[in-house]
């Protein structure tokens, strides 16, 4: 259950979240239906079998939204159309104009989705009251998006902002593994994305190496600059935070898994429990980091 | 360019043409003029800006028509091309030269370092550039456009939470870049966009442009309802805009040469 990536948004602490759980009922998942295409909504944290559609320890909140899509593959809808335009072609000796075609694409569309797979996904979500953000677990920013849209239909409202650097995060991260110091707490991992400034320019991507060597310093001597940087975070969280501020490849330590260890839980609910806790106070801390060292703005 | 036979019998294409012609001025100059054969553009059209002289054809008309109208506006096409001469203040920015930066609509003191790694940072005393001996202008001007980047993004996160109030969705992304002629713009997707330029000008036409923008969350239009939403979060709109008539071409000229470095 810990998140793997995470796309932030922030929003107002003022935001009332106190009617959250009667809301969500609103704005269940509800299965695809036979002429869908896809559909959204909330889903238990705890799995779809679970009836609770939130789960909240202190002013952390974990939501999870799930989704249903037809599979039904351009290619298959071709090659099925295609058939059909020669069987028309053949007993009217004339081809199919526009109109037909599209029509005939309508109804295969028909007749093909009820019998289309449905691919579940879900993608969790924590809401920090404190300090107003919510972290997705995508590393693409659209399906952040797309969480947030959901927390804002539940709500009614919820003017999210997406992360706002008021400094340049590249020359930040560069600046960093050329030797300025890092923020507490915050050392270097052993992977690294370099770019060239020029349009189209080289890209030089470091894996498993030591990024304050001679090498990495040629590079930012000839001009690149960082874009993306692995970074561990008291020995209890590592990431790839790049420029888009999007943190990639999230990992939790020993440092931080060892206390789960420490505590014995009897059913599988208790467990999560726990993990979404120390999740929770590990992801405010390294937020509180990332705010303090980018200049994040706040949303009031 | 393609044939006349050609253009009349085959299908509008979607991607625009250029190239450019040599046109010969009435004291004897020598102007390059960009042709754009746009499959949009509806009449044929003479215009000027910072980067030089356009001529925009429709797709169907003839290039002959281009010239005769071209020959036609030669005296205008002068006159317009001295009132938008290069100001000799609007200069590129060069390593170790070149003394002030604009900022906020002021010229702040440039100090150049050599470093480590580009760097552009502000400090009390003015902006302070950090540039290795091998770094290449290009770097320098990309980070040049970070540096930018991050003090709008600094004024946007400064201003913007006071006029989220009242709206059911904030925008769903921010993004900065050098627009033409645009100052900002909001998508049908929320996507907020918002010129660069806009930070070398005085705080208080950004911030008009901000609410502006915003404002469309509400009117995607340019109503009197929308207007009206304007009105009632920058009373002083009028001014900001009358503020970008006067120095809105020299702020963009000034963007252009700092970022293309010609």
């Amino acid at each position: 259950m810990f998140f793997r990536n995470l796309t932030l948004f922030r929003f107002p602490t003022a935001l009332d979240f106190s009617q959250l759980d009667d809301l969500l009922p609103e704005a269940a998942l509800k299965p695809v239906g036979p002429l869908e295409l896809s559909s959204r909504g909330f889903i238990s944290p705890f799995g779809r079998g679970e009836e609770a559609l939130s789960h909240r320890i202190n002013d952390a909140i974990w939501l999870s939204v799930g989704g249903e899509d037809k599979i039904l593959p351009g290619a298959v809808v071709n090659d099925l159309l295609q058939k059909k335009l020669l069987e028309i072609e053949e007993k009217e000796g004339r081809k199919p104009g526009g109109k037909t075609r599209k029509r005939l694409k309508d109804d295969l569309l028909h007749e093909l989705l009820p019998r289309a797979f449905v691919k579940p996904s879900r993608t969790d979500a924590l809401i920090d009251l404190e300090h107003g953000f919510i972290a997705v677990d995508a590393s693409s920013r659209k399906t952040g998006e797309n969480v947030v849209s959901e927390v804002r239909r539940a709500l009614g409202s919820f003017p999210a902002l997406p992360l706002n650097a008021e400094v340049a995060p590249r020359s930040v991260l560069t600046g960093w593994i050329a030797g300025e110091p890092l923020p507490e707490g915050l050392s270097l991992g052993e992977e690294c994305e370099l770019k060239d400034a020029m349009e189209g320019g080289a890209v030089v991507k470091c894996q498993n190496q030591e990024l304050q060597s001679d090498e990495i310093a040629k590079h930012l001597e000839a001009g690149k600059q960082v874009t993306k940087l692995a970074l561990v975070l008291d020995d209890h969280v590592s990431f790839v935070l790049g420029e888009d501020l999007i943190v990639r490849k999230l990992k939790f330590l020993d440092g931080a898994v060892d206390q789960l260890e420490n505590t014995e839980h009897d059913d599988l609910r208790a467990e999560l429990d726990a993990r979404f806790a120390l999740m929770a106070g590990e992801l405010k801390r390294l937020f509180l980091v990332l705010e303090h060292a980018l200049k994040l703005s706040k949303a009031e | 360019m393609p044939s006349v036979l050609h253009r009349l019998i085959a299908r509008t294409p979607r991607s625009v043409e250029r190239d450019t012609v040599v046109l010969e001025l009435e004291d004897g100059r020598s102007l390059d003029v960009q042709r754009v054969r746009d499959p949009r553009a509806k009449r044929l059209k003479l215009s000027v800006d910072e980067r030089g002289a356009r001529l925009t054809l429709p797709w169907r008309a003839s290039l002959v028509s281009g010239d005769r109208f071209l020959q036609q506006h030669r005296a205008w096409l002068a006159d317009q091309l001295a009132r938008h001469a290069p100001d000799d203040g609007i200069a590129a920015l060069v390593p170790g030269a070149t003394s002030q930066l604009p900022l906020r609509g002021e010229d702040l003191p440039l100090h150049w370092h050599e470093g480590r790694f580009t760097r552009i940072t502000r400090q009390e005393d003015g902006i302070h550039v950090d540039l290795p001996t091998r770094a290449t202008p290009a770097t320098l001007r990309r980070t040049l456009r970070a540096f930018y980047e991050a003090e709008a993004r600094a004024d946007i996160g400064r201003w913007l939470p006071g006029y989220l109030t009242g709206l059911s969705r904030a925008p769903r992304q921010i993004r900065l870049k050098v627009m033409s002629s645009q100052w900002g713009s909001l998508a049908p997707d929320g996507t907020l966009t918002l010129d660069l330029a806009l930070v070398l000008g005085r705080p208080s036409a950004f911030e008009y442009v901000l609410v502006h923008e915003v404002c469309h969350l509400l009117q995607a239009n340019h109503s009197p309802a929308f207007w009206r939403e304007v009105e009632a979060r920058f009373p002083t709109w009028r001014d900001e805009r009358a503020y970008f008539h006067a120095e809105g071409r020299r702020l963009k000229s000034r963007l252009h040469r700092l970022l293309s470095g010609d």
